[in-house]
C-alpha cells in the first residue's frame, strides 16, 4: 500500500513536471528574436508564402491562444506539426526515440557490466595497480568530452584497425529486422534474422562505448567508495567469522548492500545518457532523438522541440521511478516499511 | 518463473548474442559494408552506388511537393521531364519525353506545344499519354506546395493554362508578361517530372492527390524508381526495368544519410561507400593521394556576396559602394582562404548559367578605394556587418572570411563591427530591409539567368534588391524585357549589358562562387554533377 502510494505521488508529480516544462519550454522559444518562418522557407520565399505559413503554423495568433491549442492537441495525443519535417511531431518521435533508447540502453549496459566490476575490484585491491588503473581510467572517463571520444574511437577502431563499423545503426545492404520495438536488436532476435542481428550488435559497440564510458566511470567510482566503506562494516567481519568463502562474503554481502547509492546513480546517469546521445548521434550518424532535437533546434522547429522537451521530461522521472523500484528490491527496509 | 527458469533464459540469451556476433556475415563499414548474401531487396550490393551525404533536408519524394536539394538529386533519376538539360550542360534546352516543341503568338497568351515520344511507359508498366502531363501540371498547381510557386507565379500558370489535344499533345498557355525560355528551364527541374496519373489516383486518400503515397514511393518514368525511404536513415533507389532509355548499368542507388564529412571521407577512404557528397576543403586536402580515391570540385549555382544597404548613409553613394567592392582581395578568399575550392566570380549570374558575365575588375586596389571614398565625401566609415554562423560554401567558416573583408575594408578606412547570428535571424533582419553590410548566399530557384537577374535588380520583386534598398526602374524593367526575349544571342547580349552595370552600379559585393566538392572511389565512372543539384545516375558506373 505504502509502495502505491508512493507510485500515485510520483505519477502526479511526473504531469506537473510536464505541465512546467511545456509551459517553460513554449514561453522561452517563442520569445526568443529569431524567426522560425525563416528558417524554414529560407532566403526566396515570398510575402504570400510566408503569411500562408504563419497562418497554417497558427503563429499569426496571440501566444497565450497558440499555447492553449498546443495544450488541447497534447491532451488528444496530438504533439503538433513539426515545421523542418512537414510531418506529425508524434511520429517523428516514434521514429528517433527507439534508436536512442537502443544506444543509451547498450551504453548502460556497458557501463554498468564495466563500471560495477572495476569499482569492486580497485576497492579490495585499494592501494595497490588494479586500484590506480581504475582511477586513473575513471578520471579520464569523467573528464574526457564526448565529441572527442567518438572521433578517437571512429578512427582507431574503425579506420585503422577495421574492427567495428564507424557508424549507423545496420550495415548498407543488411535489410533492417521489421520494426516491432524500434530496437534493431530485440527487432533482430524476435525476427530470428542472426544477420541483422550481427551487423547491429556491431554497429552499437563503438558509439556505446564512446556514450557509455562516461557513465562507466562515475559507476566505478561510485561503487568503489561504496565497497570501500561496506568493506569496513561489522555484518562483514562477522560473514568471514562464519567462514564464507571471500567471494560469496564480496558479492552477497559486499556488493548487494554497495549497490544501493549505486543504483541512484544508474538512475541519474540514464538521463544523462540521453543527453550525451545528442553528441553521440551526430559524430556515429545514428538517426536518434538526439540528432533530431539538433536539427530541430537549428531549424528554429519549435513544435519539434517542445515535443522532444516533454519526452524528456517523462524519461527523467521514468528513470527515477525504476531506482525507487530497484531501491525497494535491494533494500528489504523499504519494503517492511 | 523460477530462478533456475530464469537463468536458463538469460544463458539463452547470451548464447544467442554471442552466436549472432561470432557468425557468418558482413566486413564491418562505416556505414556498413557489402554483403551481397544479406540482403534480397539491395538488388545486388556489387552494381549498387553507394553515396553518403546530408539528407536531413528531405521532407518528401513527391515531385510536386519537394524542394530540398536531397530530394531533387535522388528523384531527377526518377521523373522524366518534357525537356530537360543533358549532362552538365544549363545553357541548352534538350528534348525528353517531348520530341519537340514550338512557341506560338496565340494573343493574349504565349502558347507551347509540345509533341510527346510514343512507346513510354512508367515503372508500373502504364503508358505515358499526354494525359499523365496534362495530371502532373495540374497536380502541382493543385496541392500548391513549396515549388509551385515556379509554374503559378513565376510562369503565371492556372490549371487551365494546360491541355491535351491527343494521346501524343500538349498545349500550354503561358501569359506574355512570362519568359518562354525560363518557364521551359522551369520544365526541367523536378517539379516538371510527369508522374503516372493511373497509379497516383489509384493512390489517392481523402483528396490528396496521391502525395501521402509519393511522399515516399514513387510514380514516374525515369532510370529508376523508389525502392524505400527509411527515414533519417537511408533512400534506395532501383532500376527501373521498364525504363525505355539506355538501361543503367548499376542495379540500385543508395543514398546513406552520414551528416559528418569526416565519416564520408573515412568510409570511402574503406571503399565502404562509392561517392562522398558533403566534403569540406580539410577532408578534400586529406584525400590528396589516397589510392583508390580521386576527388573533384563540381559547379554549383551558389553566389556568396554581401549585401550593402542602399538606403543606410554612406551606402546610399554608388562612390561608397564601389569602394568597398574595390578595397576587397578576392584572390585571397578564394586561394588562401578557401584554397582554390571556389571560383572568383563578382557578376550577379552565376558561371554555368546562360547570362554568366566573366568580368572580374575588382581587386584589392586599395588606393582606388580611397580615392573613390573621398569623391564620397567620406574618410571614416563604420557599419554593423551581419552574418550567419557556421560554415560558408565552399569549406570555410563565415566568421572567417567576414573576418578578412573587415582587415581588407579596415585598410581604406571603413571600420565594421562583425555580428554573427542564426541564418533564420539574419533572414529576419535582411527581409525587413534593416541590414547594413548582409553575407549570405543566393542560388537560383531554376536555371535560368532570370532566376538571379530579376531578384537582384527588380525592386518591386521585394527580393535581394528590395532588402539592399537599391531601387533602379531602368535596370529593373531592362531585366524584364531580357526575360522575354527568345532569340539566344539576343537574350546573351542584354545580360551582358545588366550584369554590367550591376557589377558597378548594384549594391552587392559578390565574393566567389563556390564549388560542389565530392570524393569517389577510383572505379567510379561517368558520374557528372549538374550545377543546378543533381547528377543523371544512370549513366554511371562502378
Amino acid at each position: 500500500m505504502r509502495f502505491l502510494g508512493f507510485l500515485t505521488r510520483r505519477i502526479v508529480g511526473i504531469a506537473a513536471v510536464m505541465v512546467g516544462v511545456s509551459i517553460i519550454t513554449f514561453a522561452i522559444s517563442h520569445v526568443i528574436p529569431a524567426d522560425p518562418v525563416a528558417a524554414a522557407l529560407g532566403d526566396h520565399a515570398t510575402d504570400q508564402q510566408i503569411a500562408a505559413f504563419r497562418a497554417e503554423y497558427q503563429l499569426d495568433r496571440p501566444l497565450p491562444e497558440q499555447y492553449l491549442t498546443y495544450v488541447v492537441g497534447l491532451v488528444h495525443g496530438d504533439l503538433g506539426r513539426s515545421i523542418r519535417t512537414r510531418r506529425p511531431v508524434a511520429d517523428d518521435l516514434f521514429d528517433s526515440f527507439p534508436a536512442t533508447i537502443e544506444l543509451s540502453l547498450a551504453a548502460l549496459v556497458v557501463a554498468i557490466l564495466v563500471g560495477i566490476p572495476a569499482g569492486v575490484w580497485s576497492a579490495i585491491s585499494r592501494g595497490r595497480l588494479p586500484d590506480h588503473l581504475v582511477r586513473v581510467g575513471s578520471l579520464i572517463g569523467g573528464s574526457i568530452p564526448v565529441f572527442w571520444l567518438g572521433l578517437i574511437v571512429i578512427g582507431l577502431f574503425y579506420y585503422q584497425l577495421g574492427w567495428f563499423p564507424g557508424g549507423a545503426r545496420i550495415d548498407n545492404f543488411v535489410t533492417p529486422p521489421p520494426s516491432r520495438t524500434g530496437l534493431f536488436v530485440v527487432d533482430s532476435l524476435l525476427a530470428g534474422d542472426l544477420v541483422a542481428l550481427r551487423s547491429s550488435l556491431l554497429h552499437l559497440v563503438l558509439p556505446a562505448v564512446t556514450l557509455g564510458y562516461f557513465s562507466t566511470a562515475v559507476i566505478a567510482r561510485m561503487t568503489r567508495s561504496s565497497m570501500l566503506e561496506v568493506l569496513g562494516q561489522d555484518y562483514m567481519r562477522t560473514a568471514r567469522a562464519k567462514g564464507l568463502q571471500e567471494r560469496l562474503v564480496i558479492l552477497r554481502h559486499g556488493l548487494r548492500n554497495a549497490l544501493i547509492p549505486t543504483v541512484t546513480i544508474i538512475g541519474l546517469t540514464f538521463g544523462s545518457l540521453l543527453s550525451g546521445a545528442v553528441l553521440t548521434e551526430t559524430i556515429f550518424s545514428w538517426p536518434g532523438l538526439g540528432r533530431y532535437a539538433t536539427a530541430a533546434a537549428v531549424a528554429l522547429d519549435f513544435p519539434a522541440v517542445l515535443g522532444v522537451t516533454l519526452l524528456a521530461a517523462i524519461v527523467y522521472p521514468l528513470a527515477n521511478l525504476v531506482v525507487d523500484i530497484a531501491y525497494f528490491w535491494l533494500d528489504p527496509r523499504t519494503q517492511r516499511g | 518463473m523460477s530462478s533456475s527458469l530464469r537463468q536458463l533464459s538469460i544463458v539463452f540469451a547470451i548464447a544467442l548474442l554471442v552466436a549472432a556476433a561470432c557468425g557468418p556475415a558482413t566486413t564491418p563499414g562505416a556505414s556498413g559494408s557489402a554483403a551481397p548474401s544479406a540482403s534480397p531487396t539491395a538488388g545486388g550490393a556489387a552494381s549498387t552506388l553507394v553515396i553518403d551525404r546530408d539528407t536531413s533536408d528531405l521532407i518528401s519524394l513527391d515531385p510536386a511537393v519537394l524542394y530540398e536539394f536531397s530530394a531533387v538529386f535522388a528523384t531527377h533519376n526518377v521523373y522524366e521531364t518534357l525537356v530537360k538539360f543533358e549532362g552538365t550542360d544549363l545553357s541548352t534546352i534538350k528534348p525528353s519525353l517531348a520530341t519537340s516543341w514550338d512557341i506560338k503568338d496565340a494573343g493574349s497568351t504565349n502558347d507551347i506545344t509540345f509533341k510527346l515520344k510514343s512507346g513510354v511507359k512508367f515503372a508500373s508498366g502504364n503508358p505515358l499519354t499526354a494525359d499523365d502531363v496534362v495530371y502532373s501540371v495540374q497536380r502541382a498547381i493543385k496541392l500548391n506546395k513549396s515549388p509551385a510557386f515556379l509554374f503559378t507565379d513565376i510562369a503565371g500558370l492556372k490549371a487551365e493554362s494546360i491541355k491535351a489535344t491527343d494521346p501524343t499533345t500538349v498545349v500550354i498557355s503561358l501569359p506574355k508578361t512570362a519568359s518562354a525560355q525560363a518557364f521551359l528551364a522551369i520544365l526541367t527541374f523536378t517539379i516538371g517530372g510527369v508522374v503516372d496519373s493511373k497509379e497516383v489516383k489509384a493512390k489517392e486518400t481523402g483528396g490528396d492527390s496521391g502525395s501521402a503515397y509519393l511522399l515516399d514511393h514513387s510514380a514516374g518514368s525515369g532510370p529508376f524508381f523508389v525502392d524505400h525511404w527509411t527515414k533519417n536513415t537511408e533512400v534506395l533507389l532501383k532500376a527501373n526495368p521498364n525504363y525505355g532509355g539506355t538501361k543503367p548499368t548499376l542495379s540500385g542507388v543508395l543514398f546513406k544519410h552520414v551528416p559528418e564529412p569526416t565519416n564520408q571521407q573515412f568510409a570511402l577512404e574503406k571503399g565502404d561507400i562509392d561517392i562522398a557528397n558533403d566534403l569540406g576543403a580539410e577532408q578534400i586536402a586529406a584525400l590528396q593521394g589516397k589510392s583508390g580515391v580521386t576527388t573533384t570540385a563540381a559547379d554549383s549555382l551558389l553566389l556568396v556576396y554581401v549585401g550593402m544597404n542602399a538606403t543606410v548613409k554612406p551606402l546610399d553613394n554608388v562612390n561608397v559602394r564601389e569602394a568597398l567592392r574595390t578595397a576587397v582581395d578576392y584572390d585571397g578568399i578564394v586561394k588562401d582562404l578557401l584554397k582554390g575550392n571556389v571560383k572568383k566570380v563578382q557578376g550577379i549570374v552565376p558561371k554555368g548559367l546562360a547570362g554568366f558575365n566573366e568580368s572580374t575588375p575588382f581587386q584589392a586596389d586599395v588606393n582606388k578605394a580611397k580615392s573613390l571614398l573621398q569623391q564620397a565625401g567620406q574618410t571614416a566609415v563604420t557599419l554593423d556587418f551581419l552574418i550567419p554562423a557556421g560554415p560558408a560554401p565552399g569549406g570555410a567558416a563565415w566568421s572567417d572570411i567576414a573576418a578578412k573583408l573587415k582587415s581588407d575594408w579596415a585598410k581604406i578606412g571603413v571600420t565594421v563591427n562583425i555580428k554573427q547570428t542564426t541564418t533564420a535571424d539574419l533572414l529576419g533582419t535582411y527581409r525587413a530591409q534593416k541590414g547594413q553590410l548582409v553575407m549570405i548566399n543566393w542560388g537560383p530557384d531554376y536555371p535560368d539567368p532570370d532566376a538571379n537577374v530579376g531578384p537582384f535588380t527588380d525592386y518591386k520583386a521585394k527580393s535581394i534588391g528590395w532588402r539592399n534598398g537599391w531601387d533602379d526602374p531602368a535596370i529593373a524593367q531592362k531585366g524584364r524585357d531580357a526575360a522575354l526575349i527568345t532569340d539566344p544571342a539576343k537574350r546573351a547580349a542584354a545580360y551582358k549589358e545588366i550584369t554590367d552595370y550591376v557589377l558597378h552600379n548594384g549594391p552587392y559585393v559578390v565574393l566567389y562562387q563556390p564549388s560542389e566538392l565530392f570524393g569517389f572511389r577510383s572505379n567510379v565512372k561517368g558520374f557528372n554533377w549538374s550545377a543546378i543539384g543533381w547528377a543523371e545516375l544512370a549513366s554511371v558506373t562502378k
